[in-house]
């Protein structure tokens, strides 16, 4: 099962790529080669640098944030906002389909 | 068609110790891994491999079962995988999170450097390797892990360097063994020393943490990763500091620009890592017959990840063996990469770049290179300045 995600650039540029059902946004993002999501710890929360905005509307489908990842996200090289998450931590499921992902100005 | 892994016969360990960027750079443009004689290991350089390296767990194993590391320190988180990795993980990195780090550990660690500096201010030089940076890394290690505050930072480090000796023995020495086991069972002491109070109240430290894991630890496992923390916790941040003073020191206009902009000394903690990383070498273990790059790895083989030489891979960085701090924004490898992501991360860049280097510049007048003693550096495995002679105006 695959859904379709569009990755907005800082600067506006999009990304519309397949992700599967159950693997996480991060990997979505790397698999398909967008831009803007660094992951360096790839999908350890240990890094703070998969940075991603999400549609509010999309955060009931999220597990809540951990402790853990909201002291991560404090530490984000582009202040967070409402609606920020790290994406390795947020696992794709169909709610995701059409969704747009906003990606900061820096990871 | 991939090729087997080639070899080069014609690179000394002298060299490697000296300098091992030249060797790098050759090897870099060789192959994706190379077997280089004088090293005994299958060296990886290119940061695009490493990446895809850490990435790929099933294929490239840290687990080996054979280690000299476990035989020393027990079997520590750092050479598991998945599942078992992640639980020991988790019980280390509460007391490493960035938070935790801005507001329990950074008044800590101002202390210690506050005293550590007025010990030598008014002597006008120095050698920043042990009157600063050494001790500095110790006692802030010590702190971290909730050791007693008595312990001396000389046995930090000589217990820190014993445990490495060891882990690199492959001559099988006898006495660098037995120096490595008498360290474990002094920090074995130190735990059991420390440990009631810790189980007693909860606090940051690690032992704390580790003591009120969701996942009980035994004792061995808190011993093993302990032991890990202190092999491997003291000399980063140690040459770390010293490599961030020397490139300011050795770019005058680069430091006049961190002089102007103070939000510039975490940059250049960040570069200095980048440049001359701490840790240039870590091994991976392959797992099954699989392709790497250009190369045909074989099951079985010991890959040595060069993230010193991938830090200065020309196709990811521009000018890359050149020290500068205003080079894009581009993520490296000095912390490394994937599950095992530097866990000390978040408070190396607090002690080094927020804290001990912008107080040593703050404090020392006008702080410059010896006029007459040298900076020495040396290693490739762990590479970092042996001495940083300075002076000062007083």
């Amino acid at each position: 099962m695959t859904v379709k995600l569009t990755f907005v650039a800082h600067d506006g540029g999009e990304h519309e790529v397949s992700a599967d059902v159950g693997q996480s946004v991060m990997e979505a993002a790397l698999s398909n080669g967008v831009e803007g999501i660094t992951a360096e710890c790839n999908g350890s929360a240990a890094c703070a640098t998969c940075h991603a905005i999400f549609d509010e509307a999309l955060l009931v489908h999220m597990p809540e944030i951990t402790e853990h990842e909201n002291d991560m996200l404090d530490f984000a090289a582009t202040e967070r906002v409402a609606g920020s998450r790290l994406s390795c931590q947020i696992p794709v499921t169909d709610a995701f389909n059409g969704a747009r992902i906003m990606l900061p100005e820096e990871q | 068609m991939h090729s087997l892994v080639p070899t080069m016969d014609d690179i000394g360990f002298e060299e490697l110790m000296n300098d091992p960027y030249p060797s790098f750079d050759r090897i870099r443009k060789e192959a994706s891994a190379v077997w280089v004689s004088s090293a005994r290991i299958n060296l990886v350089t290119r940061f695009d491999d490493i990446m895809h390296i850490e990435r790929n767990h099933a294929d490239f194993a840290s687990t080996n079962p054979g280690s000299l590391m476990n035989k020393i320190m027990g079997h520590s988180l750092m050479r598991k995988d998945d599942e078992e990795h992640q639980v020991e993980r988790k019980a280390v990195e509460t007391a490493f999170r960035p938070g935790v780090v801005k507001q329990y550990w950074a008044p800590r660690l101002e202390a210690i450097s506050d005293r550590l500096i007025a010990g030598f201010e008014k002597d006008g030089e120095t050698d920043l390797f042990n009157a600063f940076a050494a001790p500095m890394a110790a006692y802030g290690l010590t702190e971290l892990l909730g050791f007693k505050s008595d312990v001396a930072w000389q046995d930090m480090c000589d217990w820190s360097q014993s445990l490495m000796d060891a882990v690199g023995n492959y001559t099988a020495d006898p006495a660098i063994e037995a120096r490595g086991h008498a360290a474990a069972a002094s920090i074995a002491t130190e735990i059991d020393r420390a440990m009631p109070e810790h189980r007693a109240t909860e606090n940051p430290s690690v032992l704390s943490s580790m003591a009120h894991a969701e996942s009980l630890h035994s004792i061995d496992q808190i011993r093993a990763n302990v032991n890990v923390i202190v092999g491997g916790g003291l000399n980063e941040p140690r040459d770390s500091i010293l490599t961030t003073v020397m490139a300011l020191l050795s770019n005058p206009d680069q430091l006049a620009q961190v002089r102007e902009n103070r939000k510039l000394f975490a940059k250049a903690f960040e570069e200095a890592v980048r440049w001359v990383a701490p840790i240039g070498m870590y091994p991976r273990r392959v797992t099954r017959d699989v392709v790497l790059g250009d190369t045909q790895l074989k099951e079985g083989d010991q890959i040595g990840l060069c993230v010193g030489a991938a830090n200065r891979d020309p196709s990811r960085f521009e000018n890359a063996h050149a020290f500068d701090i205003n080079r894009p924004r581009q993520g490296h490898l000095g912390f490394g990469a994937g599950p095992h992501f530097c866990a000390g991360t978040w408070v190396a860049r607090q002690m080094v770049g927020e804290i001990a280097v912008p107080m040593l510049f703050d404090r020392l007048k006008n702080l410059r290179l010896h006029d007459s003693k040298p900076v020495t550096e040396r290693g490739w495995v762990f590479r970092g300045p042996t001495s940083l002679p300075v002076q000062w105006d007083v």
